[in-house]
C-alpha cells in the first residue's frame, strides 16, 4: 500500500507523453490531478491507521520471492507526505490555468509527476544511498522545470542552480561513502547501531559537515543559498510554489533532520544542535534583511523562504522534542503559505505582466480573491494569530527560551518583525493603495488558479484555528519518531 | 595491487589534461581516456560489472552526448580562458596533494572502523534482491532524465 | 585493509579536486561540464575503494552502477541546458549568464 506514494506517479508520468498524444485538451490534466487527489486521500487516511501501531516496513514481494523493498513510514514521514500531497494537489490545479501558454502540457505534467515521485520516494526510504537517489530523480526533474519556459533568465537560473547541485551531490555521496566504510551498511538503523559501538567524533562531524553543506545547500541554507534567489523567481509560478514549498524542505530538511536524529542522534545542547541553531538563526535574520530592499516580488518571496527555513532549521536544532515540534509544525504551515503566495505571485504575474513591486498598486479593487488569500498566507508566515505560523513560531520562541537560548530567541522575534514588515510593504504595493491607470482592464485569475489558492488559503485558516488539533494528530508524533531513534 | 597506482596516476592526468585542453574536443577525448583507465582499475579491484559499466556508459556514452553538444553549439569565436588558471592549477594541486596525503597518514589510525565480515551470495542477488529499491530510483532517474531533454528539446507552439 | 581505503580516498580526493577547481576557475560551460564529470569520477571512485577496503565490493558495485545511471541523467539534461543557453547567447561563455544577481 504505501508504495503506491512511489509507484502511482511513477506509472502515470511514464504513460504520460501517450496520454498527451491520445487527448492535448484535458486529459493529462485530469488524470495528474486525479493522481494528487489520491495521493493526498492515501495520506490522509491509511496513514493514521498505519502509525497507530508504530512505524511501518514494508517488504514486498515480487514474482513469489521476498524483495528487499524497505520502505517505512513513521510520523516523520507521514507529515511530509501529507504536506507533498496538499500542495502538489494545489499547485496541479493551479496549473491547468497557468500552464498553458507554456505549450506541452503532458510533458509538464509527466515532469511534474516525476518530482512528486522522487520526493515521496525520499520521505518513505529507509537507507542513505537511496534517499541520495530519489534526491536526484527530484532534482533532475526540477532542473528541466525551472528552465520550463526555455527564456533566458530561466535558463541561466537552472544552470547556476544545477551548477551548485552537482557540488551538494558530490559532498553527499562522499559523506555516504565515509559512513559506508566505517560502518559496512547503508541503512539508517544498521548505520546508526554501529556508530554507537564506535569512538568516531572526528570522522563523523567529518560526515556531518559534508551533509550539512550537501543538503544544507538544497536547503538553501546561508551560506549555501546563493541558487535560490534566481531560481525560484524565474521559475513558472507553480514550479517556484513546489520548489520554495517543497522541494527545499523535502531534499533540505526533511533529509538533515532525519540523518542527524536517526542516524547521528542529536542531543540538545551537543556541538551538532549547536552548529543547526546557528545556521538557521543566520539564515532566518539575514534573509529578512535581505528581501526588505527586493523590488521584484517573487524575489522578495525567494529570500522569505531561505529566512522561514532558517527557523525551522533553528526549530529543529534545539534538540528539545518542543523545538523540534515548532520546527515541524512551522515546516508545515510554511509549506502550505509560501506556496500560496507563490500561486498568487503567479496570478498577479499573469494579470499585470509584470513581478516589479513598484509598477504594481491597487490591484485589490480587481483581484479580490487573490488579494486576500495573499493577505492569509503573507499573516500566517509574518507569524499573525490566529493563523497557523503564529502557533509554530510561538512554540519555537518558547523551546528557545525553555532551553536557555535567551538571545537566540530575541533574535528569531526580531527577524519576525521584520517578515511582517516587508510582507505589509508587498501587500500595500501590490494590492492596496491606489490603483494604477495601466491595470484598470486586469481581470481576477481564472477558476481554477483561484480555486487552489482558496483552498491552500482555508487551509492556512485551518490550522491556525486548529492548531492544537492538527499539533496532536500529526506534528506530536512526527517528533516523537524523530526522538525515538529508529 | 601492482598496476593499481599507475592506473590511479592515469586516470588523475588524464583528467586533469581533460580540464586544461584547450580545444574541446581534446578535452573530451582526455575524459575519455580517463574513463577508459578507470574501468580497468575497477576491473583489477575485482569489481567488473562497475567496470563495465563504467567504460561503455561514461567513456561511450557520455563522450557521445559531449560531441553532440559541442558539435550543436559550434559557436562563434572561442571561450577564452582566465591565462593564470593554467599556471596556477600545477602549483594548487601539488599544494593540495601534499595536504591530502598528510590528512590521510594522519587519519590512518584515527578513525575506527567496524570489521568487516565476509560477503554472501553473487553480484545477481545483491543487485536484483537486496538494493531492488535502487533499480525502481535508477527507472524514476532514466524517466526523469528523458522527460527533462524532452521537456527541453520541445517545438514551441505557434501561439506563444 | 585501511591503508588500501586511504590510498582510494586520496586519489579520490585528487580527482575531486580537479573536477572542484574547474568548476570554480573555468568559464567554458562544457568545461564545467568536464569539470563535473571528473568530480564524479571522483566519487565513484570512493564508494568503490570504500567497498573494496571493506570486502564488501559487490554492494559498492550496485552503488557505482547506479550513481553511473544518474550521471548519464544528469549530463542528458545539463547538456539540453547548455545547447538552449547557446541558442539564446550564441557563446559558451558563462560571462553572459550574469544577468540575474543571486
Amino acid at each position: 500500500m504505501i508504495f503506491l506514494f512511489i509507484g502511482l506517479p511513477l506509472v502515470v508520468a511514464a504513460f504520460m507523453p501517450l496520454i498527451g498524444k491520445i487527448s492535448k485538451k484535458f486529459l493529462p490534466d485530469l488524470l495528474a490531478n486525479a493522481v494528487f487527489l489520491v495521493l493526498f486521500v492515501l495520506a490522509a487516511t491509511s496513514g493514521r491507521q498505519l502509525i497507530a501501531g508504530g512505524p511501518v516496513l514494508q517488504s514486498l514481494s515480487w514474482l513469489g520471492e521476498p524483495v528487499a523493498v524497505q520502505i517505512a513510514v513513521d510520523g516523520f514521514s507521514l507529515l511530509m507526505l501529507m504536506a507533498i500531497a496538499l500542495v502538489t494537489l494545489c499547485v496541479g490545479l493551479y496549473s491547468i490555468n497557468y500552464m498553458t501558454p507554456y505549450g506541452s502540457k503532458a510533458n509538464y505534467y509527466a515532469l511534474l509527476l516525476m518530482m512528486v515521485t522522487g520526493m515521496n520516494g525520499l520521505v518513505l526510504v529507509t537507507d542513505l544511498f537511496q534517499v541520495y537517489l530519489f534526491l536526484e530523480v527530484a532534482a533532475i526533474a526540477s532542473y528541466a522545470l525551472v528552465a520550463y519556459g526555455l527564456e533566458h533568465d530561466e535558463l541561466e537560473a537552472s544552470f547556476k542552480y544545477l551548477m551548485l547541485s552537482v557540488v551538494a551531490s558530490a559532498a553527499v555521496l562522499i559523506g555516504i561513502a565515509i559512513l559506508f566504510g566505517m560502518t559496512g551498511s547503508l541503512g539508517f538503523a544498521g548505520v546508526a547501531d554501529a556508530l554507537r559501538g564506535l569512538d568516531s567524533k572526528l570522522a563523523v562531524g567529518a560526515c556531518a559537515a559534508l551533509f550539512l553543506m550537501g543538503f544544507g545547500l538544497k536547503a538553501a541554507l546561508i551560506p549555501f543559498h546563493a541558487w535560490l534567489p534566481d531560481a525560484h523567481p524565474s521559475a513558472p509560478a507553480p514550479i517556484s510554489a513546489m520548489l520554495s514549498g517543497l522541494l527545499i524542505k523535502v531534499s533540505g530538511v526533511y533529509a538533515l533532520t532525519r540523518i542527524f536524529f536517526n542516524v547521528f542522534g542529536l542531543a540538545p545542547g551537543a556541538w551538532l544542535s549547536q552548529i543547526l541553531m546557528g545556521l538557521g538563526i543566520v539564515s532566518a535574520v539575514i534573509a529578512a534583511f535581505l528581501a526588505i530592499g527586493q523590488k521584484d516580488l517573487k524575489r522578495m518571496l525567494a529570500y522569505s523562504s531561505i529566512s522561514q527555513v532558517g527557523y525551522v532549521v533553528l526549530g529543529i536544532g534545539i534538540g528539545t522534542p518542543l523545538g523540534v515540534a515548532g520546527g515541524l509544525f512551522h515546516l508545515f504551515n510554511h509549506a502550505l503559505a509560501k506556496s500560496l503566495l507563490f500561486l498568487n505571485s503567479g496570478s498577479v504575474q499573469q494579470a499585470t505582466g509584470t513581478r516589479n513591486l513598484d509598477e504594481m498598486g491597487g490591484l485589490a479593487k480587481r483581484m479580490p480573491v487573490t488579494a486576500a488569500t495573499s493577505l492569509v498566507g503573507s499573516l500566517s508566515i509574518a507569524g499573525v494569530p490566529p493563523l497557523g505560523g503564529f502557533w509554530s513560531k510561538l512554540i519555537i520562541i518558547m523551546a528557545l527560551v525553555q532551553a536557555g537560548h535567551g538571545v537566540l530567541a530575541v533574535a528569531a522575534v526580531l527577524a519576525s518583525v521584520v517578515t511582517l514588515w516587508y510582507y505589509l510593504v508587498i501587500q500595500r504595493k501590490a494590492f492596496f493603495g491606489k490603483l494604477d491607470e495601466k491595470w484598470k482592464a486586469v481581470k481576477e485569475a481564472p477558476f481554477w488558479m483561484t480555486a487552489a489558492t482558496v483552498i491552500l488559503a482555508l487551509l492556512v485558516i485551518g490550522t491556525g484555528i486548529f492548531f492544537s488539533a492538527i499539533f496532536k494528530t500529526w506534528i506530536q508524533p512526527a517528533s516523537d519518531a524523530l526522538a525515538k531513534g529508529f | 595491487m601492482n598496476w593499481q597506482i599507475p592506473l590511479l596516476c592515469g586516470v588523475v592526468v588524464f583528467c586533469g589534461l581533460a580540464i586544461l585542453a584547450k580545444d574541446l574536443i581534446k578535452a573530451a577525448i582526455g575524459l575519455a581516456v580517463a574513463s577508459v583507465l578507470l574501468g580497468i582499475l575497477f576491473f583489477t579491484m575485482n569489481a567488473p560489472y562497475a567496470g563495465v559499466f563504467e567504460i561503455s556508459v561514461v567513456a561511450g556514452l557520455i563522450t557521445v552526448l559531449f560531441m553532440l553538444t559541442i558539435a550543436l553549439t559550434k559557436a562563434e569565436g572561442e571561450v577564452r580562458e582566465r591565462r593564470w588558471v593554467k599556471i596556477a592549477f600545477p602549483l594548487f594541486f601539488v599544494a593540495f596533494i601534499v595536504i591530502d596525503v598528510l590528512v590521510m597518514k594522519s587519519l590512518l589510525s584515527k578513525v575506527q572502523v567496524v570489521a568487516s565480515g565476509a560477503e554472501s551470495g553473487s553480484f545477481g542477488d545483491v543487485l536484483w534482491k537486496q538494493r531492488t529499491f535502487d533499480l525502481i530510483g535508477q527507472l524514476a532517474v532514466i524517466l526523469a532524465g528523458v522527460f527533462a531533454v524532452l521537456a527541453l528539446f520541445r517545438k514551441k507552439d505557434k501561439h506563444d | 585493509m585501511i591503508d588500501t581505503w586511504f590510498l582510494y580516498l586520496g586519489f579520490a580526493a585528487g580527482l575531486l579536486f580537479i573536477g572542484l577547481y574547474a568548476l570554480l576557475t573555468m568559464r567554458n560551460m562544457i568545461k564545467l561540464f568536464i569539470g563535473f564529470e571528473v568530480v564524479s569520477k571522483g566519487v565513484s571512485l570512493a564508494l568503490l575503494g570504500t567497498g573494496f577496503a571493506k570486502n564488501n565490493i559487490l554492494l559498492a558495485q550496485s552503488l557505482v552502477i547506479t550513481f553511473i545511471v544518474v550521471e548519464v541523467s544528469l549530463v542528458a539534461t545539463a547538456l539540453a541546458i547548455i545547447v538552449n543557453v547557446t541558442r539564446h547567447t550564441q557563446s559558451l561563455d558563462i560571462r553572459n549568464l550574469t544577468k540575474l544577481k543571486g
